[in-house]
């Protein structure tokens, strides 16, 4: 178990530090995408709410 | 919710942290602590990395249904392309302003992960909004 955390924590963390390299910081212009909901419908880019409103990405996961 | 008016919510579903065929915490005796240490006491401890977009959207739409946070999820492609643009996985919170522009970029999940810090960056970001349209105005 101990082992299987290490493991894993190192894993992700090499990840992580690889594409935070290329992430957007602060004043960067954000990388646009389009993603569909969980009933794979409605189709939505970030680029369409340009002009109109600000936008808060919440990423995560279920467990 | 805050802001609801003002701001876009999108919440983006990402490949599983902890997954039972992945980095597992455990099952529900184990788990318990270990989630609220790590990723919040609502986090599921059943899931098995979702293999194809229609089983993300599964495990998405649960998500959404049974945390309750009253906004749409929307769920990223398989090739986890959203995810490492963001540097987002396991988690991660970003504003971007009505330009397209990063106005804040939080931490590296989890423990980048700042609820409070992301609500004061928000507040910030239209308490100046609002006062650059009452200069020009």
């Amino acid at each position: 178990m101990v082992f299987d955390v290490i493991k894993h924590r190192n894993k992700n963390q090499k990840e992580q530090k690889k594409w935070d390299a290329l992430a957007p910081k602060d004043g960067d212009l954000a990388p646009d995408f389009e993603l569909r909901d969980a009933k794979g419908e409605n189709p939505t880019s970030l680029s369409s709410f340009r002009d109109k409103k600000p936008v808060a990405l919440i990423f995560g996961s279920y467990t | 919710m805050k802001h609801r008016d003002s701001i876009e919510f999108m919440s983006i579903y990402l490949r599983e942290a902890h997954p039972i065929d992945g980095w597992w915490l455990g099952g529900k005796s184990l788990s318990t602590t270990l989630t609220k240490m790590m990723v919040g006491s609502n986090a599921a401890t059943d899931i098995y990395d979702p293999k194809t977009i229609e089983e993300r959207q599964v495990v998405a739409e649960r998500c959404e249904n049974e945390l309750a946070y009253e906004m749409i999820t929307y769920v990223d492609t398989m090739d986890d392309a959203v995810s490492h643009a963001y540097a987002a996985h396991p988690t991660r919170l970003y504003l971007i302003g009505k330009d397209g522009r990063v106005a804040y970029a939080g931490g590296l999940g989890p423990f980048g992960f700042k609820p409070k810090e992301f609500g004061e960056a928000i507040d910030k970001y239209l308490a100046k909004e609002k006062s650059a349209a009452g200069v020009t105005q």
